[in-house]
């Protein structure tokens, strides 16, 4: 008998089925085991996912610049962006130069994941500084590459691998990242021709956007999660979830691509 | 009829970071935890230097080392961070207190600004960063129309450096500098630094003859023309790695981010391994050569 879906199984099933076909997603090499697993593990099982179901034209950029990486002889995800293991990684396109392959500023990458230490409602993100910018409270590592995440890439998988009130906040205490102050016409407002996260993926739900009104909303809940749990874990509140289903479950097949074929060794998402 | 004799650009490490005035604008070159000039920084470490701006595309070890060891005032960049080995903690104390003042950039700026220096540009135009506090805490940026359609736009500065510092495989006496087929973004974001300012140094891992240059002439993609001087440092980006020479010594850098726990057990660790080691060679004799040949990357013979 096939043992039930695990909680990555499950997020990067939901994933995969919002890749399309000819896509190209980019993910960074996030570190630290939780961060490592939601920013990086998950989105690059979810794509290799993508790519043997409907989506075979997808591209996935490693790194943000190793083309579509084999992965069958290595045995652990990689944690350093541009050493040598990378270098020696075989893959379909290296980039090694900015401006590099993929035409970031029009639009090129179809999708990204980034992670961050806070999120608020609009979706805005922060890995700058928590408290006064000039006099912070935590000084943290500063804004990366999450301001093109969220404007040049044509959509933003926001991944959050702890889901506490101290990282779903009201109000960011910098905007690293712009969501959607003020919706879809706010964004127009500040710019921004294209792009925003579609997606906040956490422990404990799935969310995704009023793009219109400006403001994430919970799709569903995962198994296990009660309603309270989750409205106690966010620091704002997420209205009346009395109707929210459950996170769609993995189909048989799908399981099975992602066991058989996608990772079999645990190398993208180590067993817990 | 007798030739004048080359020129050479061949300086010591010393007489190197002596060039660098307290207060300087210093790009360092490599890329977040990756091949960074560090022979260079704990030189200007001994040397006491004060109140530098650091800028430059992502930065690990260098930035942290200098910060607690005081030197610096200022930093432009997207990242100062140790990746898998964590927070830059010398750094957070000294931005938390209030010591050193980050200016925050998105990543791909931070390139774009040695780009419009490259270009003779005072500034570089973007269109993404609408809604973006980096705006909102840097007064340099401005906002302006378009000239050809009205639309609006950021400018943001050039990175304006007084002096980049890269560290590189091989160079010759004159200045001529290798970068190697098998590179990666952080060597081409050396490259890119090198062109952006009249005052370029360069460590280099071994000074080769002119021979070797000749041999490798596709890939001298800076002239020794851009280059004000070359030093021999090998190891010279010790601990983080040097792309086809050697690995990250993860043993040190271990060693490194448990000493940064407080300011009283960094203090002990500059003591011991940069102000106590009379110059970089007793830094490499303290490492000891086993510990350094475990680290050896043979890269691609291909």
């Amino acid at each position: 008998m096939t043992a039930p879906a695990t909680l990555n199984e499950t997020l990067a099933v939901a994933l995969a089925r919002s890749f399309a076909d000819r896509e190209v997603g980019f993910t960074g090499l996030l570190t630290g085991a939780a961060a490592a697993l939601f920013g990086t593990g998950i989105p690059l099982a979810a794509m290799e996912l993508a790519k043997r179901m409907h989506a075979p034209n997808l591209t996935i950029l490693l790194a943000g610049c190793y083309h579509n990486p084999d992965f069958s002889e290595i045995d652990r995800l990689p944690d350093s962006e541009h050493s040598a293991m990378l270098r020696d990684l075989p893959c379909e396109s290296q980039m090694v130069d900015y401006p590099g392959q993929f035409v970031l500023k029009r639009g090129d990458v179809s999708f990204g994941f980034s992670s961050a230490v806070q999120v608020d409602r609009v979706g805005n993100i922060n890995s700058v500084c928590v408290g006064p910018h000039d006099r912070p409270k935590v000084r943290l590592v500063g804004p990366i590459l999450q301001p093109e995440h969220m404007t040049l890439f044509r959509r933003e998988y926001v991944m959050m691998p702890h889901h506490d009130r101290r990282n779903f906040v009201e109000k960011v205490d910098y905007v690293s990242g712009v969501g959607y102050p003020g919706g879809l016409d706010g964004r127009r407002k500040l710019g921004l021709d294209w792009g925003g996260p579609c997606m906040v993926v956490t422990p404990k739900c799935l969310f995704d956007f009023d793009r219109e009104a400006g403001h994430m909303k919970v799709r569903s809940i995962h198994c296990g999660v009660s309603r309270q749990e989750l409205q106690d874990a966010t620091g704002f509140d997420l209205g009346d979830l009395s109707s929210i289903p459950e996170t769609e479950a993995p189909t048989a097949e799908e399981l099975h691509i992602l066991r058989r074929d996608v990772d079999p060794r645990g190398v993208l998402m180590p067993a817990q | 009829m007798s030739k004048a004799p080359l020129a050479s650009k061949l300086i010591t490490l010393a007489e190197a970071a002596g060039r660098v005035p307290d207060g300087c604008r210093l790009a360092l070159g490599g890329f977040a935890v990756y091949q960074k000039p560090m022979a260079f920084v704990r030189e200007l470490i001994r040397q006491g230097r004060r109140d530098l701006t650091i800028i430059g595309s992502a930065h690990s070890f260098d930035v942290d080392m200098l910060a607690g060891a005081g030197c610096l005032k200022k930093v432009e960049t997207s990242y100062v961070g140790l990746e898998k080995h964590g927070l830059a903690r010398n750094y957070r104390r000294a931005v938390e207190g209030g010591r050193l003042k980050v200016v925050d950039y998105p990543e791909m700026a931070c390139w774009d600004r040695f780009r419009a220096n490259q270009d003779g540009f005072d500034f570089w135009p973007a269109k993404f960063l609408g809604g973006n506090d980096v705006v909102t805490y840097n007064d340099e940026i401005k906002e302006f129309p378009c000239p050809i359609t009205g639309r609006r736009l950021h400018a943001f500065p050039a990175a304006n450096p007084d002096v980049v510092v890269i560290h590189a495989i091989a160079a010759d006496e004159q200045g001529n500098i290798v970068t190697p087929a098998r590179r990666l973004l952080p060597q081409s974001g050396d490259v890119l630094m090198a062109r952006s300012c009249e005052h370029v140094i360069v460590t280099a891992e071994k000074i080769v003859p002119k021979s070797f240059i000749k041999r490798h002439a596709r890939f001298v993609e800076l002239p020794s023309y851009r280059i004000s001087a070359v030093v021999e440092v090998p190891w010279g980006a010790h601990p983080t790695p040097t792309l086809g020479r050697y690995l990250a010594d993860d043993t040190h850098l271990d060693a490194y981010v448990a000493a940064s726990a407080s300011e009283g057990t960094f203090a002990g660790y500059l003591d011991d391994w940069v102000r106590r080691p009379a110059d970089h060679f007793a830094y490499l004799d303290k490492l000891g050569a086993a510990q350094l040949s475990r680290l050896t990357d043979l890269g691609s013979l291909a």
